[in-house]
C-alpha cells in the first residue's frame, strides 16, 4: 500500500511537470493510469479481474500498454529502492547495445532513483511479463471497448465498426452512450450503422425492422452482404423482414452505382487533367512549333525529380512530417517548372535549333536525348522509383455522400485548370505570346518584320518544357517516380495533341478529357490495359475520319 | 529540290544492274550465302578460315534484321512515310510462324502434353480452334505474309485516304505499334504473355539445335535479304521507283498530274509489311523466342536509326546500318551496359545533325573534301555543286 503511495505520488509529480490545461483532467488521468499499473502488478489471483475493471476507462495509456503486454513487449523492472514498475524497452538499441526501458504511462524513460539516470538493459537481459489465456482474454475485453473512447476519430470509428461485426448485444449500451457524448458526424453515423448492424438480431422485430431500414438507409455495403446472407440462409426471415431486406437491398445497390460512377467520372477527369498538364507543353512545342519533342515525357520525369530533391531538402532542414515539411510542394513547383526549362533550353540550342525544317529527323534526334536522359537518370537516383511523400494537405480525401474526392487528385484538376489559363493568358494577352502567335503564323513574315524569331523559338520551348516539368511534380504525388516514367505517358500525350486538333489549346482540353473519362469509365468494365488498348484504337479510327482532330487548323495551304 | 533531282537523274537506266553492278553485288552474296557454310561445315574445328556456327546464327539474325530496315527505307527514303510500325510487322510474323513452331514441339515439352507448355500452364484443356491449321507448314507461311499485309492493308486504307502523312502519321503507327504491344503482353489475349514462345524443338522436322539446320536457316536469311534487295532495286529502278521518290518530294503534284498516290503508298506499305513479316518468321527459329517486347514502339525507333545511321534513301545504307549498329549493340551491351543508351542515343543526334546521308555518304564526302582540297580554284561552283546534291 506504501508502495502504490509512492507510486502514485511520483505519478502526480510526473503529471505536474507536464503542461495540463485541466487539473481535474491530470487526477482523472493519474487515477486510470494509477489502476492500470495497479493491475499490472496485480498478483495473478485477482490479475484478471483488475484488468477487466480497466474497461470504459478513457485513457491514452491503457491500449499501448496492453497491446504490448499482449505481444509480450512489456517488462517488469525493479528499481534500486525495490519497487518494481512496468516498462516497455525501446525498440532498437542505442550506439552501445543498451536498450531504454520507458514507463508504462507516460513514455518516458525510467529512471534510477539512486542517479537519476535512465535504465539501461542488454537485449533478452529481462523476461517479458507471461499472460495466460484467461489474462488475454480480459486484454482482449478491454482493448475492445477501449478504441471506441480512443482520442483519434479514426481509430475510433474503426473500433466502432468491429464492435458491430461482432453483433454482440453486450455492446449495445456503451455504443449508445458513446452516442450521446459524440460530437463527430462520421463517428456518429459508424456508430448508428454499429447500432443498428447489433439489432438486426434483437428478439424484437420491430426493432430489427427499424435497424434493416436503418441500415437502408444509412447505404451500408456490410450490411447488404448481411442481408443477402441472411435471405439465402434456410431458415429464412420473416416474411415482412424479407421483403424489407429485399427493397433495402435494391436502395443500398442503386446507392453504390451511383456512386461508382460518379467515382470513376472524378478520377477519369482527374486523369484528363494530368493527360492535360502533359500534352499542354506538348500542344506548345508540338503543336505551335512543329517540332516533334519524343524527349517530353523526360523533361516531365526532369520536374518530378526536382519535386523530389526538394522534398529531401525540406526533410533535412525541417524534418519528415514537421510543418515546414508541408510547404516543400509548394516550393517544388517552381524549382521544377525552371528545371525542366533550363533542359528545354539546352536542348533546342543543342539539337532542336537545326531541325526546325525537318520535323521527321527532330523526331529521331528528340529520342536519342530521351534515351540518354533516362540513362542519366538511372545513373543518378538509380533504377528504382525514388520515394515521394505527399504533404498533409494533399492526402486523404473529402467525402460528398460517399463519393470519395481524394485532395491530391483534386489538387491536380484545380492546378491544371490554373496552367491551362495561365498558359492561355500567357499566349493571348502577353507580348511575347504574340510574338509566338506571330511566328508560328508565318515565320519568314515575322522575321522580316523585325522579330526575332531564333529568341523567340528558344523561350516557347522553355516555356512549353517547363509545363512539361509542372505536369512532372504533380504526376509526383499521383504515382511512382522512376526513370521510365516518361515513356508511359509520351503516347498518350501525342495522342492527345492529335486528336485535338494541332495547335489548339481548347482542342488539348477536350481531347484529353474525353480520353481521360473514357479510359476510366472503361476500365471497370474491361479492365485497365483493354480500355486502353480500346481508347487507342478509337483515336486511330477517329483520326481516319477527321485527320485534323477535333477543331482543326483551317488554312489554304497544301502542305 | 524536286527540281534539281529531276533535272539530276538521267537516270532511267535502260539496264537493271550494270556488269560491274552485278558483279558487286553477286560476289559478296555468293561469299555470304555459300562460302561462308562451306567453310563452316568442311573445315576442323579450331581452324583460323571456319566461322563458328554462332557467328553464322548472328549473321543470319542481322539479315533477317537487315530485311527490316530495307522496308523501313523503302517508306521512309524513297517514299517519305515514317512507319514507327515496321516491328509490329516483323513482330507478327515472328508470332505466326512462332505460332507453327510450338506445334512442333509436340510432345517433347516440359509438360509431356500436346498442348504448348505456357497453355498447360495457364490451364487450357484443349487446343484453342485457331490454333489447329498452324500444324500446316504451307498454312503458316501463307499467315507470316498475310496477317501483316491485312493490318497494312486496314490501316494503310484508311490512313492514305484521309492523307494523313509525316508526323501525324509517324504517331499514328506508333500508337498501333504500342496498343498492339499492350495487347499481346496480355496473358488472356492467348499468346503467351509477356513470356512469349520459345523452348522451339524443330523446324520441318529438322532439330532446331544441330548445326545443319542453322546452317539451312543462315543460308534462308541471307537468300531472303539478297532476293529482297533485288527486288527493291527493281521497283526503285523502274518508273515507279521514280513515282515513289516523286511522291516524297511533292505529294501534291504527283496528285494533281493524275495518279492517285494513296493507291501507290498503300502498294508498297502493304508490301513491305508482308516481306518484313517473312524476315521476322525467319529471325524467330534463329534466336529461339518471340515475345512482345520485339513490337514496341521502341524496337521500330530503332530499325529506323539502323536506316539513318547507314543512309537512306539508298539501298546499301540501311543493311551496313543494320550490320554497323547491331554489332555495336552486341559489343557495347558486354563491354559497357550503362553506356548502351548513351551510345545509340548519341548515334541518332549524331547522325540526324552531322551526317543526315549516313555511313555510306562518307565515302563520298571525303572524295568532295579531297577533289576540293587538290583544286582549290573554282570555290563558287563547289559550294553550289555541293548544295545541289544535299538532298
Amino acid at each position: 500500500m506504501l508502495r502504490l503511495l509512492a507510486l502514485s505520488l511520483f505519478l502526480v509529480a510526473l503529471g505536474l511537470l507536464r503542461p495540463v490545461a485541466n487539473a481535474a483532467e491530470a487526477a482523472a488521468k493519474t487515477s486510470a493510469r494509477a489502476q492500470l499499473i495497479e493491475a499490472l502488478l496485480a498478483p495473478t489471483a485477482t490479475q484478471a479481474a483488475a484488468i477487466r475493471s480497466l474497461v470504459g476507462l478513457e485513457d491514452a495509456a491503457i491500449a499501448p500498454a496492453l497491446t504490448a503486454w499482449r505481444a509480450g513487449e512489456l517488462y517488469l523492472v525493479t528499481l534500486t529502492d525495490g519497487t518494481r514498475a512496468p516498462a516497455t524497452l525501446t525498440p532498437a538499441p542505442s550506439a552501445e547495445g543498451q536498450l531504454v526501458a520507458l514507463s508504462v504511462d507516460n513514455g518516458t524513460p525510467l529512471l534510477d532513483p539512486a542517479t537519476s539516470r535512465p535504465l539501461l538493459f542488454a537485449p533478452k537481459q529481462l523476461k517479458p511479463l507471461d499472460t495466460s489465456a484467461l489474462l488475454r482474454r480480459a486484454i482482449r475485453d478491454v482493448l475492445e471497448v477501449a478504441g471506441v473512447s480512443d482520442p483519434n476519430p479514426a481509430t475510433r470509428r474503426e473500433s466502432i465498426e468491429r464492435l458491430g461485426q461482432t453483433r454482440k448485444a453486450e455492446h449495445l449500451p456503451l455504443l449508445q452512450t458513446r452516442l450521446e457524448i459524440e460530437k463527430i458526424p462520421a463517428v456518429r453515423t459508424t456508430l448508428n450503422d454499429a447500432i443498428a448492424f447489433i439489432q438486426l438480431a434483437d428478439a424484437d422485430p420491430q426493432v430489427r425492422l427499424a435497424a434493416i431500414s436503418s441500415l437502408a438507409s444509412a447505404h451500408s455495403l456490410s450490411a447488404a452482404a448481411r442481408f443477402k446472407e441472411a435471405l439465402a440462409a434456410t431458415p429464412a426471415p420473416p416474411a415482412a423482414e424479407a421483403a424489407a431486406m429485399q427493397t433495402a437491398l435494391k436502395k443500398i445497390e442503386a446507392h453504390w452505382q451511383v456512386v461508382n460512377f460518379f467515382g470513376n467520372l472524378f478520377r477519369g477527369i482527374s486523369a484528363g487533367s494530368v493527360l492535360l498538364l502533359i500534352a499542354l507543353g506538348l500542344a506548345i512545342t508540338f503543336g505551335l512549333m512543329g517540332v516533334i519533342n519524343m524527349a517530353h515525357g523526360e523533361l516531365m520525369v526532369v520536374g518530378a525529380y526536382a519535386t523530389y530533391v526538394v522534398q529531401n531538402i525540406f526533410v533535412s532542414v525541417f524534418g519528415l512530417g514537421s510543418f515546414g515539411f508541408n510547404f516543400y510542394f509548394l516550393a517544388a513547383l517552381p524549382v521544377a517548372f525552371i528545371c525542366a526549362a533550363l533542359v528545354g533550353l539546352l536542348l533546342e540550342r543543342g539539337v532542336i535549333q537545326f531541325l526546325y525544317k525537318r520535323p521527321l529527323e527532330s523526331l529521331l534526334a528528340t529520342w536519342g536525348v530521351s534515351l540518354a536522359l533516362q540513362q542519366t537518370f538511372r545513373l543518378v537516383f538509380g533504377p528504382a522509383n525514388v520515394q515521394i511523400n505527399a504533404p498533409a494537405w494533399l492526402q486523404g480525401s473529402a467525402a460528398v455522400s460517399d463519393v470519395l474526392f481524394a485532395y491530391n487528385r483534386l489538387f491536380v484538376i484545380g492546378f491544371a485548370a490554373l496552367v491551362v489559363l495561365g498558359g492561355g493568358l500567357v499566349l493571348n494577352r502577353t507580348s511575347l505570346g504574340l510574338l509566338v502567335r506571330a511566328v508560328m503564323q508565318n515565320r519568314q513574315m515575322a522575321s522580316c518584320i523585325g522579330v526575332r524569331t531564333t529568341q523567340v523559338n528558344m523561350m516557347t520551348f522553355a516555356f512549353g518544357s517547363g509545363l512539361a516539368g509542372l505536369a512532372g511534380a504533380c504526376l509526383s504525388q499521383l504515382g511512382n517516380v522512376g526513370p521510365s516514367m516518361g515513356q508511359l505517358h509520351i503516347i498518350d500525350a501525342f495522342m492527345v495533341v492529335v486528336s485535338g486538333g494541332v495547335g489548339n489549346v481548347l482542342g488539348s482540353v477536350v481531347a484529353s478529357m474525353g480520353i481521360g473519362t473514357v479510359d476510366q469509365l472503361l476500365q471497370p468494365v474491361l479492365g485497365a490495359v483493354m480500355g486502353k488498348i480500346l481508347v487507342l484504337f478509337a483515336i486511330i479510327l477517329f483520326l481516319q475520319w477527321r485527320p485534323g482532330g477535333l477543331f482543326p487548323t483551317r488554312s489554304r495551304s497544301l502542305d | 529540290m524536286s527540281a534539281s533531282s529531276s533535272l539530276s537523274a538521267p537516270d532511267v537506266e535502260p539496264r537493271f544492274f550494270s556488269r560491274a553492278q552485278w558483279a558487286s553485288f553477286l560476289i559478296p552474296t555468293l561469299i555470304l550465302a555459300a562460302l561462308l557454310p562451306i567453310l563452316n561445315a568442311v573445315l576442323p574445328d579450331g581452324h583460323w578460315l571456319k566461322p563458328s556456327i554462332f557467328t553464322l546464327n548472328l549473321y543470319g539474325k542481322y539479315a533477317t534484321y537487315a530485311v527490316l530496315a530495307l522496308g523501313v527505307d523503302l517508306l521512309w527514303g524513297y517514299l517519305g512515310i515514317l512507319s514507327l510500325g515496321q516491328a509490329l510487322f516483323f513482330a507478327l510474323g515472328g508470332y505466326a510462324f512462332g505460332m507453327h513452331l510450338l506445334l512442333m514441339i509436340g510432345k517433347d515439352g516440359q509438360y509431356k502434353s500436346d498442348l504448348p507448355d505456357y497453355m498447360v500452364f495457364l490451364g487450357y484443356k484443349e487446343l484453342p480452334a485457331h490454333w489447329e491449321p498452324f500444324y500446316s507448314f504451307p498454312f503458316a507461311i501463307c499467315v507470316v505474309l498475310l496477317l501483316p499485309g491485312l493490318i497494312a492493308f486496314g490501316f494503310g486504307w484508311l490512313a492514305f485516304r484521309s492523307r494523313i502523312k509525316g508526323v501525324y502519321l509517324s504517331i499514328l503507327t506508333q500508337a498501333l505499334t504500342y496498343a498492339a504491344a499492350l495487347l499481346f503482353f496480355r496473358n488472356d489475349f492467348g499468346f503467351g504473355g509477356n513470356n512469349g514462345f520459345t523452348d522451339f524443338k524443330r523446324v520441318l522436322g529438322f532439330d532446331l539445335n544441330s548445326d545443319e539446320t542453322r546452317r539451312g536457316l543462315y543460308i534462308a536469311s541471307v537468300v531472303l535479304l539478297a532476293a529482297v534487295f533485288l527486288l527493291y532495286r527493281w521497283l526503285t529502278r523502274a518508273k515507279f521507283g521514280h513515282l515513289m521518290q516523286a511522291i516524297r518530294d511533292g505529294e501534291n503534284r504527283v496528285l494533281f498530274s493524275g495518279y492517285a498516290t494513296a493507291r501507290y503508298k498503300l502498294f508498297v506499305f502493304v508490301l513491305v509489311a508482308a516481306i518484313t513479316g517473312l524476315a521476322g518468321a525467319l529471325y524467330v527459329p534463329q534466336v529461339g523466342i518471340i515475345n512482345p517486347s520485339e513490337m514496341t514502339p521502341e524496337q521500330s525507333i530503332e530499325a529506323v536509326v539502323w536506316v539513318a545511321v547507314g543512309g537512306r534513301g539508298t539501298l546499301l545504307g540501311p543493311i551496313l546500318g543494320a550490320l554497323f549498329v547491331n554489332a555495336l549493340k552486341s559489343w557495347a551491351t558486354r563491354a559497357a551496359p550503362e553506356l548502351w543508351l548513351y551510345i545509340i542515343g548519341g548515334l541518332f543526334i549524331v547522325v540526324v545533325l552531322f551526317l543526315p546521308g549516313g555511313l555510306i555518304s562518307i565515302p563520298g564526302k571525303l572524295k568532295a573534301a579531297y577533289a576540293k582540297l587538290t583544286a582549290p580554284k573554282p570555290p563558287a561552283a563547289a559550294a553550289s555543286s555541293s548544295a545541289g546534291t544535299l538532298h
